[in-house]
């Protein structure tokens, strides 16, 4: 479950859990309804942002514990521990205090007692959050080894799109309370249903351009310079209305200021990112990001050019609703990136 | 700068009379003559006079350590003594479970709080007096309120108190209770209210029900407070006088006669003023014990 804080994501998971009761609809685990059971009674383990760690309890006594409430003899129990603290790599730590761990400790310590359950299913409140970000990204891919070979259904929470896109099987976007869209992550990437998925994942953010549809061009008007469409992607850009044009910065390229078809702009801010530039370009009142190779480099205020590729280009209504989708043919690409990617899956032109 | 300048043109006026070194201790002066004449005087007087034995309430000569060892000898004392440990025994661990009750309760209901912080309070605000003459006229077995509440309800008759040992001891509980509950109350909704959310959190998705919530995580967690809630109200009862001087005078028999009011009659019902502040001191440094206790148990807790 990916969104901005305080879009519910939180509220979703606690739902889930059962530690707070949803105002309307149901919650099944399988096949079973759990909208009105008790947390205990639900066989869900949940690992808390805060981790939540039993502050009394020395670390093995906190692994132990779900086990203890479910009469799990003494000698188990013991077993059970020691398996997951081996699986973990904290067998060091049994004997210590919360108090005494750093956060990676505790995380660990946190997942510990999760896994020891073998529940049938793992909630994630942001696990990762309060951890320094190195730590966290290698964390990251640790969780996902854990979760292919514990092979447990799994929700995860978080504000990070580059947790969601590269942990997940699914992505659910929540924006303001409300599912903005549920699918694979690449189709999350590739086809937004809506303005607001489009510009929260991917990094650097999607570029929105306003503009006007100009009929007897057959075009997408921006700031004066008409965006030339496929009768097809004109014909749903027409029935939908759309104000407003969508490309994703990868998807852009730099070209003289006088070439044809180009965007005119001029340069906002240049920021090398190492094997490649980001450079934000002013168009009209937008100000649109692009990646560049490295080494590129333009003062402040220089006029360039932004070429734009009709076909990488997704439309909105006025509503924030994708009128047409970014089309994902691999001829359509920048060949440099399409090689690096590895194209996932070939999709037909396809109009909503 | 202007404040700063006015400050060095200040020492230089007060430096030649020497006021600047005997200031402070002219501004801490009268405070100091306070505090000794109400209680170092009264400690150092009174310690004095624990070695000093009394005829017809004047000194007749020191005796050393003999008042002390008195007490070793007394069984008036210890029957005091046994009477003593009762009651802070009972009303502290009454006092303790109700109020860890109560404030459990009332911590689940957040918009309950208030008013039940407001109307708790009621009875630690009242003078220990004026509490020992309410429950005299609660308990009275002509025209209480137990009596009235007897006779109109149920038709009964009179309700006695005060007038059996055991039944008056239970009494000066009941009334220790009323009065203090709400102070372990406080403390212990304070406590539970300053605990993490999340563990509890965990410990319901973790498969705990309430008792093992209870037991495994809201105990431990309260231990450091419970521990001085505790030790604060149990110096406290140690000292208790005002109501049972008012309520029993320390009957029937010897039945409520707490160390206090023993100390009280020794001193001033039979005159002999060395003995009962002896017994007096001697409470004393056991209550200064547990005081030194109380305050480390606190200081661990700041520490954690």
């Amino acid at each position: 479950m990916l969104g901005p804080s305080g879009c519910g994501k939180t509220t979703a998971l606690r739902i889930l859990a059962g530690l707070e009761l949803p105002d309307a609809g149901r919650v099944l685990l399988g096949d079973r309804d759990v909208t009105r059971l008790q947390p205990r009674d639900r066989d869900v383990a949940m690992v808390f942002q805060s981790y939540a760690l039993y502050p009394h309890m020395t670390v093995a006594e906190n692994i132990a514990y779900p086990l203890d409430l479910r009469h799990v003899e003494k000698t188990e129990r013991k077993r059970a521990v020691q398996e997951v603290a081996e699986l973990l790599e904290i067998g060091h730590l049994l004997d210590r205090r919360p108090k005494q761990l750093s956060g990676g400790q505790r995380q660990r310590i946190a997942l510990a007692r999760a896994i020891v359950r073998d529940p049938q299913a793992f909630l994630m409140d942001e696990p990762l959050s309060n951890l320094d970000a190195k730590l966290r990204a290698s964390m990251r891919g640790e969780l996902k080894r854990l979760q292919k070979r514990l092979g447990a259904t799994t929700i995860y929470v978080t504000h990070d799109q580059a947790e969601a896109t590269t942990m997940a099987d699914l992505v659910a976007v929540l924006h303001d309370g409300v599912l903005e869209q549920l699918g694979p992550p690449l189709e999350i990437y590739d086809r937004p249903a809506t303005r607001f998925v489009a510009t929260f994942v991917g990094s650097p953010p999607l570029n929105v351009l306003p503009g006007i549809l100009d009929a007897e061009r057959r075009a997408f008007v921006v700031t004066g310079t008409p965006v030339p469409l496929a009768e097809t992607v004109f014909e749903a850009c027409r029935q939908h209305r759309v104000t407003e044009l969508g490309v994703r910065p990868e998807d852009l390229a730099i070209c003289g200021p006088g070439e044809a078809a180009a965007l005119p702009g001029e340069v906002y801010v240049v920021e090398p990112l190492g094997n490649e530039t980001l450079v934000q370009v002013r168009i009209g009142d937008s100000v649109v990001a692009l990646l560049v190779g490295r080494g590129w480099d333009a003062p402040i205020g220089a006029p360039v050019g932004v070429a734009l590729e009709p076909s990488t280009a997704c439309f909105f209504d006025p509503d924030g609703r994708s009128a047409v989708h970014r089309i994902d043919r691999p001829e359509a690409r920048r060949p440099d990136r399409a090689a690096a990617r590895g194209e996932p899956q070939t999709r037909e032109r396809s109009v909503l | 700068m202007a404040t700063a300048a006015a400050y060095v043109a200040r020492r230089r006026r007060t430096q030649g009379a020497g006021l600047d070194r005997v200031l402070p201790y002219l501004l801490l002066a009268p405070t100091l003559l306070l505090v000794l004449a109400v209680v170092v005087y009264p400690i150092v007087y009174g310690v004095r006079q624990s070695f000093l034995n009394f005829r017809f309430g004047h000194a007749v000569g020191s005796v050393g350590f003999d008042n002390y060892r008195q007490l070793f000898h007394d069984p008036a004392f210890g029957q005091a003594l046994w009477v003593t440990l009762k009651f802070v025994a009972l009303a502290v661990t009454v006092e303790t479970v109700l109020g860890l009750g109560l404030a459990l309760l009332v911590a689940g209901a957040l918009p309950f709080t208030r008013v039940a912080r407001l109307v708790l309070v009621v009875p630690m605000i009242v003078t220990p007096i004026v509490v020992g003459i309410v429950f005299r006229l609660i308990y009275a077995s002509d025209v209480g309120l137990l009596t009235t509440l007897r006779k109109d309800i149920f038709g009964g008759g009179p309700v006695f108190i005060l007038d059996k040992g055991w039944s008056a001891f239970l009494g000066l509980v009941a009334l220790d209770v009323w009065e203090w509950t709400p102070l372990m109350f406080l403390i212990l909704l304070a406590g539970i209210q300053s605990l993490p959310v999340e563990p509890f959190e965990a410990a319901r998705v973790d498969g705990a029900g309430g008792w093992r919530i209870f037991v495994d995580q809201t105990l431990p967690m309260l231990r450091s407070v419970l521990a001085v809630a505790i030790a604060l109200r149990t110096i406290d009862a140690f000292t208790t006088f005002d109501q049972v001087f008012v309520l029993t005078k320390g009957g029937p028999g010897t039945s409520t006669q707490l160390i206090s009011i023993y100390g009280y009659n020794t001193s001033f019902k039979f005159a002999e003023f060395g003995y009962g502040t002896a017994m007096l001191l001697a409470v004393a440094l056991v209550v200064l014990a547990l005081a030194a206790l109380a305050v480390r148990l606190i200081r661990r807790e700041a520490r954690q």
